[in-house]
């Protein structure tokens, strides 16, 4: 057991990982609910509702009311989605969101580059931790990556092609280019989060003017369909592995980042659990993380042996052959011995 | 090698990206088909399309449910941005879509009588008189009455005939208001 730099080690943290992108997306649902309830506050007209609309209505208040005692302005603390939000005062912007408007508007408008100012400093920090842990996109893509599981149970095909992942960078670059050449936040429309976030909202709030809910599902909830079925037909995880100007972003970020997973080779038993879930098809078994990595700490809930550990350090250690309690180690180990008593 | 390859995988794909759509590039009018206006405190259309995000919390905000998004039917260009059909529910003059922008394509204006009057141009209204029912002799008034801001933007003369004045902003509650169908005033917009 190795002892150096290391900070803790938990197995349960792929279970609160997934407790944060849940909250995430269940927030996401809520809050067109919210503005809803706020737009009936406003109307002053709890009687002319309809019956759904008075549903609504209720669960609201019911939900909200321990919190806030003037629901109509109070809730406007939180709004908006991953993409851009307020959180009580504080605004929080995607570095992507922040990096295409400098692109699309050919200049720097500080105000709103500022606020992705604390998403770029954790993801130089942490990395691409915005993939695993919150982003909401990510939540229905793993959940479509166990979709494709049980389908393969099923003895249907499901695709796991390998695909470059540098790709990623070219759409980036060309969704940049676009936007300054179009003078349009181009890249808003194909990057999943800020789909789903706005897509909800539209599905919910903008049922059309005829306040029927549920059916104003736009044009990016069509591209996000399609590339569940890319994920589950062509490459596991595929868009955001070798598509996703966002994660391109994120991982050029995420490059030196300072919290790494690691492997601990005196306790690896080479079973290659953690290359098999390892969604972003890396390679931790031979200590290939690189800046692709989203902590995720997916590899360190089912390692058998509890061979990760989480690392301070901006560069990944090299290969450091099998581990330990693997059987080529073992055999490695027992012809030296041979070798030094002969 | 291989970052070798990967930057001339990025030129050439930059390159694609600056020869293939040149037709983007045209100069920027109302393509959407539908006359429409920016929330109050907009940039100008081309800046506007330029600095909005796509967050869509102007709409979060409205508690009028005025602002809606264009879908991909009107052009990638103005895809998901924000935009007001007078007709259908018109700005109420709130003033929170610009609190909440983080991007500053509606710019904030503070929600007194001078910024609103001075600092809103989402358009102006104008009265077609030959559907006007106060100029057909049948008094109405209706635009008048629907005006937040009465005598400064509109008022009415003989028979509530309504004269649109130059402190008009164009939040277009005269249109929704009108009982005329098609609506005998409208807001013309004006996209700076």
């Amino acid at each position: 057991m190795s002892s150096t730099n290391r900070i803790f080690h938990i197995r349960h943290l792929n279970k609160l990982r997934w407790l944060t992108l849940t909250l995430v997306f269940l927030v996401l649902l809520l809050l067109p609910f919210l503005h809803l309830y706020q737009t009936y506050i406003a109307a002053h007209a709890y009687d002319l509702l309809s019956p759904g609309e008075k549903q609504i209505y209720d669960f609201m208040e019911m939900l909200t009311s321990p919190f806030v005692s003037d629901a109509e302005t109070q809730l406007d603390a939180v709004k908006g989605n991953t993409w851009s939000g307020t959180l009580f005062g504080l605004q929080l912007s995607d570095p992507l969101a922040a990096v295409t408007q400098m692109a699309a508007a050919m200049k720097i408008y500080w105000p709103f580059v500022l606020t992705a100012l604390i998403p770029v400093v954790l993801t130089v920090l942490l990395g691409r931790f915005y993939c695993g842990w919150i982003c909401p996109a990510t939540f229905l893509y793993e959940l479509n990556s166990n979709l494709a599981v049980m389908l393969h149970k099923l003895g249907l095909h499901t695709g796991n092609r390998h695909l470059d992942r540098r790709f990623k960078y070219v759409v980036l670059a060309v969704g940049l280019v676009l936007s300054a050449i179009s003078g349009a936040v181009l890249t808003a429309a194909i990057y999943p989060p800020a789909i789903i976030g706005r897509e909800i909202y539209y599905g919910i709030a903008l049922g059309g003017y005829s306040h029927v809910v549920l059916g104003g599902f736009g044009a990016g909830a069509v591209f996000f369909f399609a590339t569940l079925l890319f994920d589950l037909f062509v490459a596991r995880r595929g868009f955001c592995r070798y598509l996703c100007p966002g994660g391109a972003l994120y991982s050029l970020l995420g490059r030196y980042r300072l919290l790494r997973i690691q492997r601990v080779v005196e306790d690896c038993n080479d079973c290659a659990k953690c290359n098999a879930i390892c969604e972003f098809g890396l390679d931790p078994l031979r200590d290939d993380f690189g800046q692709e990595c989203n902590n995720c700490s997916a590899c360190i809930a089912i390692c058998p042996t509890d061979a990760f550990a989480f690392k301070f350090s901006i560069k990944d250690q090299p290969y450091q052959g099998p581990g330990h309690l693997g059987r080529i180690y073992k055999r490695d180990q027992a012809v030296t011995a041979e070798d030094g008593n002969v | 090698m291989k970052r070798r390859q990967f930057l001339a995988d990025l030129i050439y794909g930059a390159t694609l990206a600056v020869t293939l759509p040149a037709s983007i590039t045209e100069a920027r009018v109302n393509t959407t088909g539908i006359r429409y206006l920016r929330p109050p405190g907009a940039l100008p259309e081309d800046e506007f399309q330029s600095q909005c995000i796509r967050c869509g919390q102007c709409g979060e905000v409205c508690p009028n449910r005025c602002i809606t998004y264009f879908g991909l039917a009107n052009g990638t260009d103005v895809l998901d941005t924000p935009f007001i059909v007078p007709r259908e529910q018109a700005c109420i003059l709130c003033m929170k879509c610009g609190e909440v922008c983080p991007s500053g394509a509606i710019q904030p204006i503070k929600k007194t009588f001078e910024d609103i009057v001075g600092k809103v141009k989402m358009g102006k209204a104008r009265v077609d008189e030959t559907l006007c029912l106060s100029f057909q002799g049948k008094t109405c008034g209706v635009c008048y009455r629907a005006c937040k801001l009465q005598d400064v933007a509109i008022r009415i003369g003989m028979l509530e005939q309504p004269h649109v004045l130059d402190g008009c902003v164009g939040c277009g509650l005269c249109e929704r208001s009108c009982i005329q169908i098609p609506q005998a005033i409208r807001i013309i917009p004006d996209y700076g």
